[in-house]
Parts: structure tokens; sequence; C-alpha cells
């Protein structure tokens, strides 16, 4: 047994210092390995991370948002339809919300204006105020977060994206064009946390008053609801309910948002790996060729190794150990680059095509959740082709003759 | 005492380009004795002594090693025949570039997995018997002709073997690395061992030392 484990080690070690023979071919090829690993797992962190962050915040939302479709297109929504809604049975509460997009021309960029219920704002000795819909779960993050700012008629609270955009802040104010085509001039109360800014980056909060006056809404309308439902199994049957006594509203569940950001960020990370793959299958191609070939140097190694007494199974072992060696350093950096990549420097790299095109960036740092699933397919995509790429020069490896080494003329 | 029966080695058999390189070959050699194999280029000298180190297989006949026909064994077996028992010395010295003269000389012991320490002594005895213990940690590529000559000797002897086989040793040595070399050779039969030898150098097969010279000539021996 000791003799096994010292010849294995002798076999490491003449490996090792075999790959260091050949540093330029090695090196070279261990930083494109490299890099094609950090690319596709960090495309495959971030996705799965900002997938898993999306439905944290949105555990938080309503289970149900009620808007009104005409023609299939949404519009206001009449506050006279609430009643109807409250009367359906396992409907817990119904709360109107009003919120709608304003262009920004100056910076070209779209602002979410809300207005936070009202048992929210209202609460001026709130260091912070979390809002979250009362079936959140205990895992669930919060909407957003008000940092002890009060909104009062005449102020906004705004997000962290707006603040940077507009180089903003609190007691600042900023000028909108309301609905009428006159300016109304609105101080910021506070900016919210930077904790929620994955959703909040673009959102501003106003008073009800202040928003209806901006978009010219009357009281008689808001511009969607939120539906809470008592028993979670019923969710589908209470939006089916709605459906029947509104026909013109539309139910949207909370579960159908999450598929929506599950599949645009799919969608995100299928992209870039698709632009990616043709680097994939150059490495591909290249790592193949130079696994599986043995130039003539490896060749002429291999036939004195054989003659002076190593078995073909020592020389697979060693190639095997070649590729391994490769293979794993190659896997392991690109991971952890990925994972510093992703998670401690935002993607600084592939920012721009995975958040999303737009003037509004949010700045924000992801919760580092990986999904061991995808760990193990990258490592069977990467790692085991190449070793078994290097596995083919044991065939060929067989087939030199030990004498091969005699019959070397020249060094 | 190794002794080969009718042994025949055909290249590139059943195509146009088929060669015969050894025609029914008999030929018994003696233990404890230095025998060279004479004969011009392409007289099958080298494929003879391939045969009989165990590193390839006649086409046809048998080869004996101690009485124990050893030409159907598996390949397995053949290396382990050939790493315990035959100590290789060829024509160019074929050491690893990359690596120190202590690595290359200590390669053939890896495969029986011998303890580190007790390898390298005696791997730097053998340096040191060949007065190149000083180049021990040099890369191989530094190393003169008659130093990286000396290196292959000792990596030949590392597994202790009983035989040693030479392929045209000097072909490659001027006349006083030659001698050095033929001395290195009677100190081994001094020792005990057999010692099989390729050349077509006089001061190979003229020396004193040479029990017996085999005379070879299209794969076929002479007399």
């Amino acid at each position: 047994m000791r003799n096994w484990i010292e010849k294995q080690r002798y076999i490491i070690d003449f490996t090792i210092s075999s790959l260091l023979r050949r540093k330029v071919k090695n090196f070279g090829l261990l930083a494109l390995y490299t890099l094609i690993v950090f690319i596709l797992a960090s495309t495959m962190f971030f996705t799965y991370a900002i997938k898993k962050e999306a439905s944290l915040i949105l555990k938080g939302a309503p289970e149900i948002v009620v808007q009104k479709i005409v023609a299939g297109r949404h519009d206001l929504f009449p506050a006279s339809y609430i009643e109807t809604i409250k009367s359906i049975r396992g409907v817990a509460s119904v709360e109107s919300r009003l919120w709608g997009y304003y262009y920004d021309s100056l910076v070209s960029a779209n602002y979410t204006l809300l207005t936070p219920p009202s048992s929210d704002a209202a609460k001026p000795s709130a260091k912070t105020t979390v809002v979250e819909s009362e079936s959140g779960g205990q895992s669930a993050r919060p909407l957003y977060e008000l940092n002890g700012a009060v909104l009062e008629p005449g102020t906004l609270i705004i997000g962290n994206g707006v603040a940077r955009l507009r180089n903003i802040g609190k007691d600042d104010y900023m000028p909108f064009r309301a609905f009428d085509g006159k300016v109304m001039n609105f101080r910021i109360a506070g900016v919210l946390s930077s904790q929620s800014e994955l959703v909040s980056s673009d959102l501003m909060l106003i008073t009800g008053e202040d928003f209806r006056k901006l978009f010219g809404i009357d009281q008689s309308h808001v511009t969607d609801l939120t539906v809470a439902v008592n028993n979670p199994s019923e969710v589908e049957m209470v939006a089916s309910k709605i459906k029947k006594h509104l026909p013109d509203a539309r139910p949207i569940i909370r579960d159908e948002i999450l598929r929506t950001y599950d599949s645009i960020f799919n969608w995100r990370g299928g992209m870039m790996i698709v632009i990616f793959s043709a680097a994939v299958l150059a490495f591909v191609i290249f790592a193949w060729d130079k696994a599986s070939g043995l130039s003539a140097g490896e060749r002429r190694e291999i036939g004195i190794l054989k003659a002076v007494g190593w078995e073909t199974s020592d020389v697979i072992q060693m190639k095997f150990w070649e590729g391994a060696v490769v293979s794993l350093t190659a896997f392991f950096s690109g991971v952890i680059l990925a994972y510093v990549h992703v998670f401690f420097t935002g993607s600084i790299v592939f920012e721009p095509a995975l958040k999303g095109w737009s003037s509004l960036y949010p700045n924000f740092e992801l919760t580092p959740f990986v999904n061991l699933e995808q760990l193990t397919t990258l490592f069977f995509l990467t790692v085991v082709p190449y070793t078994v790429a290097t596995i083919v020069p044991i065939w060929r490896a067989a087939t030199i003759d030990p004498d091969s080494a005699m019959r070397f003329t020249g060094e | 005492m190794i002794e080969l029966v009718n042994v025949k080695k055909v290249f590139n058999a059943g195509n146009p380009s088929e060669f015969s390189a050894l025609n029914s070959v008999n030929l018994r050699i003696a233990e404890n004795q230095v025998t060279v194999l004479k004969g011009p280029s392409g007289s099958g000298k080298t494929t003879l002594l391939s045969i009989v180190g165990c590193m390839s297989r006649p086409s046809a006949g048998r080869v004996k090693l101690q009485g124990r026909e050893i030409t159907s064994l598996p390949e397995r077996f053949l290396t382990d025949i050939r790493r315990k028992t035959f100590g290789f010395i060829f024509q160019q010295p074929n050491l690893i570039k990359g690596i120190s003269v202590l690595d290359n000389v200590m390669l053939p012991a890896y495969p029986l997995g011998e303890k580190r320490s007790h390898l390298k002594i005696k791997a730097m005895n053998g340096l040191s018997e060949l007065n190149i213990a000083n180049k021990a940690a040099s890369k191989v590529e530094w190393l003169s002709g008659g130093e990286a000559q000396r290196a292959s000797i000792v990596r030949a002897l590392i597994n202790d073997p009983h035989i040693i086989i030479a392929d045209e040793p000097t072909a490659h040595l001027d006349t006083k690395l030659s001698y050095r070399f033929m001395e290195i050779i009677e100190k081994f039969k001094a020792e005990g061992k057999t010692v099989i030898i390729t050349s077509h150098d006089p001061l190979v097969y003229e020396s004193s030392m040479v029990d017996r010279v085999v005379n070879l000539r299209d794969g076929q021996i002479e007399g």
C-alpha cells in the first residue's frame, strides 16, 4: 500500500513538473479555460441570484392585483368596484393603489410614482418603515424602506437610482410637468433605503392628493387594487370570481409576476450564453486539439518513459492527472472569480446586458445564492469533457513501442 | 542466460514495404559476460537488442530468460521484467529535458514506489561513482555529451538490473569518453553483471574485456 501511495506521488510530481515544462502552452490554455468558466459561471450566478432576490422581494407583494382593461389596454380603475370585490367570499382586504410612470425628458428616464398605503406614510416617528403586504412570509423582503422620512403634501421620497441620476438629495426640489401643462415643484423629503434598490431604484413616493393633481385623476378612480386572500389555496378561485363579477377587470396573481421575472432573467442569461457560445465552441476545439494531440516531444517522452520501465497505465495516469490538474484549476479559479465578480463587484463586466438596458440602473449588491445543480452541470460540461479528451492519447501512447526510444537519432 | 530460438522480426507485414529485420536468429548469451553484437547499419543489431531487452516482440520464434519463455507474456509482465532485469543505455542519452539530472536518473524507479529518501541516496551514489554528483540539480540540457551519457548510465543502473543493454553507446562519444565508457563496462563485468552491447566501433568490439563478438549481417548471424 505504501509503495502504491509513493508511486502515485511520483506520478503526480512528474505530472506537475511536466505541466511546468510546457509553461506557455499550459498557462495559455489555463487562462482561456478559466475565462470560459468565468463567463458561464458569472451568467449563472447572476441570473440565479437575481431571480432568487426578485422572488424574495415579490413574496411581499400583494396576492392579487386587479386592473381594469378597456379593449385590452390598462385603464383607470373605478373606485366603485372596490365594494364588489370586498363582497367576494375569501377576500380578506382590498386596498386601492395610485401609481404611474412619469417620463423625464431631461435625463431620458422613466420614473415609477407610487402612493404608499396611508398607514405607512403617516408614521412620523418611524425610523425605518418597512412596507410589506400582510401575506408576506418571514423570508420576504420589503418592497421599499422609508428611512425615517415623512411624506407630506408637496414632497416626494425618491429611490436611489433617481437620486443618483438627477444628483439630488433631501430638501432639494424637483419640478414636474402635470397633465394640464402646469409645473409642479416637489421637495425631496427623503431617499429610500438602498437595500431594496433592485425594485425601488426608479421609485418615487408621492401623496395621493399630489398624485391626482399631477396625473389628472379624479377621486372616483384609482390605478388598481390589491387584494389579500385569507386562504392561499383560494387565490386562483378568488381571481376567477373577480373576473366573473367584473368582466372588464384583470386580476394578476403573484405567481404570474414571479414567472414573468423568471423568464425575463432566464432570457437575459440565455442570451449571454448564446453570445458566448461561439467563444465556448472555439475553446472546445482548441482544448480538444491540445488535449488529445501529442506533440513529437511528448511522443518521444512517452517512448523514453516506456523504455525505462513505465507501464502504459502509468503513462495514462500521468496524462489523466495532467488533464485533471488543468481543468480543475480552471474550473475552481473560474468559479471563484465569477463569485467575486457577481457578488462583490456587482457584475461590472456584464452589468448592462444582465440588468437591463435603461438610464436607471439599479445599483444593488446581490445576496450570494448559488445553485449546486447548476454548478454541477457546469462541472460536467467543462471538466469532464476536457479530462476525457486527455485520455484519448492513452490509446496513442499505448501504440508507442518502447523500442522507439532506442531509434531516436536526434535530441 | 538468454536464449533466442529461431527469432524472426518482420516490419510492416503484409504491406508492400514489408521488411524482414531478423531471419531465424538462434543465439545464447551467457551470464556475467560482455557480448558485442557487431554489424553494419541495417544488419538488425538494434532490433535484436530490443527483442532481448523485452522492448518488442519477435514476429516468430521464442525468447527465454533464465530458462523462462517470455515471448508470450502480456505487456505488463514484460514491462515488469524489463524494469527489474534490464538497464538500458541508448545511442542518444534520451534524457527528459526540463527536469534535473537527479529526477531523470530516478525516473525508472518511480513505478516501483520506492521511498523517495532511499531512492535519492541510491541515485546520488550512482552519480558520485560516475563523477557527476555536482550536476545532480542541473537541468539535463546544460550537460556536455559525456555527462549526459554518464547520467543515462546511472539511470540504467537505478533499479540495480542484472543485465545491461547498450545500443551503440560510443557512437556520439569522442575517443577519450569512449575509453571512459569501456572502463565503466569493465566495472559492471567485475560486479557480475551481464552486458550486451551493439556496436560497429572497433574500440568496443576489440576491447580485451569483451568475451564474445556476434557478427550480424542482413538479419542473420554470421559464422
